[in-house]
């Protein structure tokens, strides 16, 4: 199929499941519980339409879709923090050592993501551009870096994501690592080559739409739908954190 | 070289994702793991070591406490995947329309939590212990939150006999 016939059926699509999600947030009165994510879908959203209108005007464009890019990375952190927030806020001893971690991990990752600014070579764009795009590449580092630690964690800890929390984690992970590598080659590619990378990109944007609606839209389990362990087996656990507790 | 790193990186989070999914997938499947109650016994027999190490060439004992260890950190492994579907009972009952069942899920949850901090604490102290088989690092505290957690499980399996009957009976 023809690239730029991928991008505008693609586009459309992504356009469908956006006001898919938007009807999704405001029937599940989604937006109460994660008004970050509410804010971070609806400003990406408004972002769209304002970019159809400019797109034949060159220099608002490049200057609108770098403020957008900028705007998006942002409230991409805001969500990390929501989503943070939702799993370790009912876990007052966790919280503090997940805190603690999660801190320690933001440090490291802002140290990677300076030295891959600093190290990294320049692109053969203007200068504007691609220090933007370098930007953009340590800013997507620390964003994937701060997901997988909350994945990572939750393991650790043997915590159970709730169903909504969980799908706006995994549709913003895969979006971030995508353009992660989109936004890295990028910079290596040559021009011809960009249309592909957009492609992929409204592809995975509308993927992560499409793992929001669904994760949004399904109802949570109910507690009665929980599977009991059996009591003998209880029974064994129970002696054996005795003996454990008592050695 | 850093481009490479970089997209490694990113590969790397899209396979945690893909496990992430997986896992959670598997999760209802999930059961209290069985103990061996009498191997854990000998195992965390402190004096049997102590005695062990007196008999034994030193690099006999610390074979043998290797294999100690390891099979020591299944068991405490299981405990921890045990702890953490109570959490996830919890969870699940704090969701309840009943004020006075949701708090006392709550409570069960954090002590549930508590109890798994403590067997990673474990695990990191049996970790130690099998890098440097001489060392006898005190096992963490568990007592009073398991005592904690075994009174709201009984509290909750009086304001929910139907659901959870057989926990408080067993915990």
């Amino acid at each position: 199929m023809d690239l730029t016939l991928s991008l505008r059926v693609l586009s459309v699509a992504g356009i469908i499941c956006q006001a898919t999600l938007a009807f999704v947030l405001l029937w599940k009165k989604v937006w109460k519980s994660f008004p970050l994510f509410s804010w971070y879908f609806g400003t990406g959203s408004l972002a769209t339409i304002m970019m159809y209108a400019f797109q034949h005007s060159r220099a608002a464009y490049f200057y609108l879709y770098w403020t957008v890019e900028a705007l998006g990375i942002g409230l991409g952190f805001a969500v990390v923090y929501e989503i943070f927030s939702n799993l370790f806020g009912n876990h007052n001893a966790l919280h503090r050592l997940a805190s603690v971690i999660f801190r320690c991990v933001l440090g490291l990752l802002l140290c990677i993501g300076i030295v891959v600014l600093i190290r990294h070579s320049p692109f053969g764009f203007r200068a504007v551009t691609s220090a933007v795009v370098i930007v953009e590449e340590s800013a997507r580092i620390i964003e994937i870096g701060m997901l997988m630690c909350l994945f990572l964690l939750s393991s650790a800890f043997g915590l159970h994501w709730r169903q909504q929390v969980f799908g706006i984690a995994l549709g913003l992970g895969i979006f971030v690592a995508v353009e992660l590598i989109r936004v890295t080659i990028w910079g290596q590619a040559g021009k011809e080559a960009h249309d592909a990378l957009n492609v992929i990109r409204i592809l995975s944007f509308d993927t992560s739409l499409l793992i929001w609606i669904g994760y949004l839209a399904a109802p949570e389990r109910a507690a009665k739908e929980v599977e009991l362990p059996q009591r003998s087996q209880l029974e064994q656990w129970n002696q054996a954190v005795m003996e454990l507790i008592n050695q | 070289m850093i481009t490479l790193i970089v997209i490694a990186l990113a590969l790397a989070a899209i396979g945690l994702f893909y496990m992430a999914v997986r896992s959670r997938r598997q999760r209802p499947h999930q059961v209290v793991r069985p103990v061996d109650l009498k191997a854990f016994r000998t195992l965390v027999d402190r004096e049997d070591e102590l005695f062990l190490k007196q008999r034994l060439p030193r690099a006999s004992f610390a074979r043998l406490k290797r294999q100690r260890v390891t099979v020591t950190m299944r068991y405490v492994g299981r405990i921890a995947n045990n702890a953490s579907l109570v959490m996830g009972f919890g969870e699940s009952a704090r969701l309840s329309s009943d004020p006075e069942i949701a708090q006392t899920a709550s409570q069960i949850v954090e002590v549930a939590s508590q109890l798994r901090l403590q067997c990673l604490v474990a695990l990191g102290k049996l970790s130690l212990e099998f890098a440097l088989p001489s060392l006898q690092l005190t096992p963490a505290v568990l007592a009073p939150e398991y005592q904690q957690l075994r009174e709201n499980v009984v509290r909750l399996g009086k304001l929910q006999p139907q659901t959870a009957a057989p926990l408080p009976v067993a915990i």
